[in-house]
């Protein structure tokens, strides 16, 4: 790589994304393994509620307020968001744009 | 909260239908009633009159099936739940759960079926329930991490494949701690499809021909988890109301805040299997003491639910198992909106003689002189003498001071080339296998968990913490780390910092996820969309949590240690069976 210069932005960040990585210094540190995801009591699809299929949350919906109604719709997420089939019919009523209104709707414990 | 007066269209038709009595009655000082589903106690101070509905043990009939004999279930669930000439009622009769299995059952029934059951009525449901058709010790020892709310990384070795199936929405905690008829499986997930029916797109079905994953999970589990099984034929013969008055030795680890060691005390409550506690326990490090009064039911003979300073900040629920024979309690009290906080927990019973719980620190250097150490646990000496100590080869006890009986400080030196390893304690006739480590220093630092989860929050959801410790190691007598003869020295102090771990091109994160107090306690940042990101992101992300510690052992330089942190979104849903956040239960 000492002879190659990029040339365009992002060839730029690829080079400063690597020179980063480099300068990880793990010598002394006990290195955990991967996670095992799902964690136990969490919940995942792919891409999941808590984590994207890498294991992190950089692929995930986001933000989480733009497609919650879809969630909520569908009962996609039955163990995540309420269900509007069953448990919770009304649960969007106070609350006409979830980007804009999310503080009016409640968390639902069926 | 606004959500906690405005939420739960189902809590409010059942109002107080938690594991655990939130207003008992008093009923008068012996006469106790008997207990839903459990034999009557044979004792001359209880009134030993059953029920008609709580006599006998859990009957069982030739084929499958557990014929129901409550009044009230068969009054409240008969019109759906139709009773054979047997007495078994279609669905119920045939499944065998936890307490927190029928108690969302019980849940499900009020919220979606029209079911009008009362909150005492529900309990006693509940309970008779719990005790009928419930789980052997053994048989719910596997899924213990799902009743205490464990966030670990659990593997289903037994088939990845019906797990991946069950774990697309739930936890496997749920599916291990059911037992239930061929029949009953199969109806289980036609309730799924029912309830839910976007599940077959999502885990039951995978397309083509041949068996789908949904009949892979019913001939597995129908094979694994059936309702008739040894263990609970025999626990259930012998079952009954355990006796747990009286006052127990507490130790335990609280991550975050470290060891715990004090009493709990034990008395009889308003019947047989409710009892209330009075827990008094001092953090080892800090020396911060705490009181705490609750009350609890044992179900199905050894499953502890109870609940300790209700309605206060500081409200723990408790969830133990009582061992078989009466002497040992272990489980996990707790709060927090997703229960991350609170310690792990072993109870010991006291029957006079000297109890030691354990010694704090719970390692010393070869080499250290007149170090202090105490000891702790009940019923120790108030006058000891030092020459009672007796911690092995190459460690000196040189003082020892008394109190209360719950602690002994003693001043110990250990030889400079004393042996690296446990050191067992032998004090008034007992002892404590591995009280204290004698180490040659810290080598290795360990953060834990390795994998943790917090939920921003604050603004309209709860806040998830995640609390992480710093565990010291000595490399052992080997001198190679990660072998089996490498010592845990336990929390060790560390400065704490974050590091981005990263994911994408100029990855972010950690400007927005939120804080890690010098307490090693991660708080997320605030929930809802973020102006001030790209695509007004989520302060959500993935960080290093990084800890470094001071290390002499290490040529005078610093040890340090990393885990994962994911940062994620809120829970709008929450199937706990105990409902809600307690107000303003955020902070610990």
């Amino acid at each position: 790589m000492k002879h190659l210069k990029p040339i365009n932005q992002k060839a730029g960040r690829i080079e400063a994304q690597v020179a980063r990585e480099e300068m990880d210094v793990v010598g002394l540190e006990s290195r955990p393994e991967g996670p095992h995801i799902p964690l136990g009591c969490s919940l995942v699809f792919s891409p999941g509620w808590e984590v994207d299929s890498t294991g992190g949350t950089a692929g995930l919906c986001q933000p989480v307020e733009r497609d919650l109604f879809d969630c909520h719709l569908a009962c996609f997420w039955p163990a995540h968001v309420p269900d509007q089939l069953n448990h919770s019919p009304d649960w969007t009523s106070q609350c006409a744009s979830a980007q804009k209104d999310w503080r009016k709707l409640d968390l639902v414990f069926p | 909260m606004r959500r906690e007066a405005t939420t739960r269209r189902a809590l409010d038709r059942l109002p107080a239908a938690g594991l655990v009595v939130g207003a008992l009655v008093f009923l008068g000082a012996r006469a106790l009633p008997p207990v839903p589903g459990m034999p009557p106690a044979p004792t001359a101070d209880l009134d030993s009159a059953p029920l008609a509905s709580a006599a006998g043990v859990p009957a069982q009939v030739e084929d499958d099936g557990y014929p129901i004999d409550h009044e009230i279930i068969i009054r409240r669930c008969q019109r759906c739940h139709e009773r054979d000439d047997e007495g078994r009622m279609t669905r119920i009769s045939y499944e065998r759960k936890t307490p927190e299995g029928w108690q969302t059952s019980v849940r499900r029934m009020v919220a979606l079926n029209d079911v009008a059951l009362g909150p005492d009525e529900a309990r006693e449901v509940v309970r008779y329930l719990s005790n009928r058709q419930g789980l052997a010790p053994e048989e719910l020892e596997p899924g213990r991490f799902e009743v205490e709310r464990r966030l670990i990384e659990h593997v289903y070795e037994a088939d990845r494949d019906v797990e991946n199936t069950c774990i697309q929405c739930h936890s496997m905690g749920r599916v291990i701690t059911q037992r239930r008829t061929r029949e009953e499986w199969e109806l289980l997930m036609a309730t799924h499809r029912g309830l839910y029916p976007l599940v077959d797109f999502q885990g039951f079905q995978r397309g083509g021909d041949g068996p789908q994953p949904v009949d892979e999970a019913i001939d597995h589990l129908s094979e694994v988890f059936p309702l008739e099984t040894p263990e609970w034929s025999a626990w259930s013969a012998s079952m009954r109301t355990p006796r747990l008055a009286g006052t127990w030795a507490l130790a335990g680890f609280e991550p975050g805040k470290g060891r715990i060691f004090g009493t709990v005390e034990i008395s009889a409550g308003d019947a047989p299997d409710e009892f209330r506690s009075r827990a008094s326990y001092t953090y080892a490090e800090s020396g911060q003491e705490v009181s705490r009064s609750g009350q609890s039911i044992v179900y199905t003979g050894y499953q502890w639910r109870g609940r300790s300073n209700p309605g206060g900040a500081d409200e723990l629920r408790e969830v133990m198992t009582v061992d078989r024979g009466w002497q040992q309690m272990t489980g996990r009290w707790f709060s927090g909106a997703y229960d991350e906080f609170g310690p792990d927990v072993t109870l010991t019973r006291a029957s006079g003689g000297p109890v030691v719980s354990g010694v704090h620190p719970p390692a010393v250097r070869a080499g250290a002189t007149s170090a202090e150490v105490r000891v702790h646990g009940l019923n120790l000496p108030a006058s000891p003498d030092a020459a009672d100590f007796d911690f092995g080869p190459g460690v000196r006890v040189e003082s020892a001071e008394g109190g209360d009986g719950s602690r002994v400080t003693l001043r110990v030196s250990v030889d400079e080339g004393a042996a690296v390893g446990g050191r067992d304690l032998f004090v008034g006739g007992v002892s404590l296998a591995d009280a204290i480590q004698v180490h040659d220093g810290v080598d290795r630092l360990e953060v834990t968990p390795r994998a943790g989860m917090a939920r921003i929050g604050g603004a309209a959801f709860p806040k998830g913490y995640q609390p992480y410790d710093a565990i010291g190691w000595d490399d052992g007598p080997d001198g190679e780390p990660n072998t089996e003869d490498d010592l845990r020295l336990g929390r060790v102090p560390v400065t704490w910092s974050m590091e981005e771990y990263t994911a994408t091109f100029d990855d972010d994160d950690i400007q927005y996820v939120g804080a890690l107090g010098p307490d090693g306690i991660f708080t997320p940042a605030v929930d809802g969309p973020n102006a001030n990101r790209k695509g007004n992101r989520n302060n959500i992300g993935d960080v290093w949590v990084v800890a470094t510690h001071d290390s002499p052992a290490a040529g005078g330089g610093s040890l340090r240690a990393r885990a994962h942190l994911i940062v994620t979104v809120p829970l709008y849903l929450k199937f706990d069976p105990w409902q809600g956040v307690p107000a303003g239960r955020l902070v610990p």
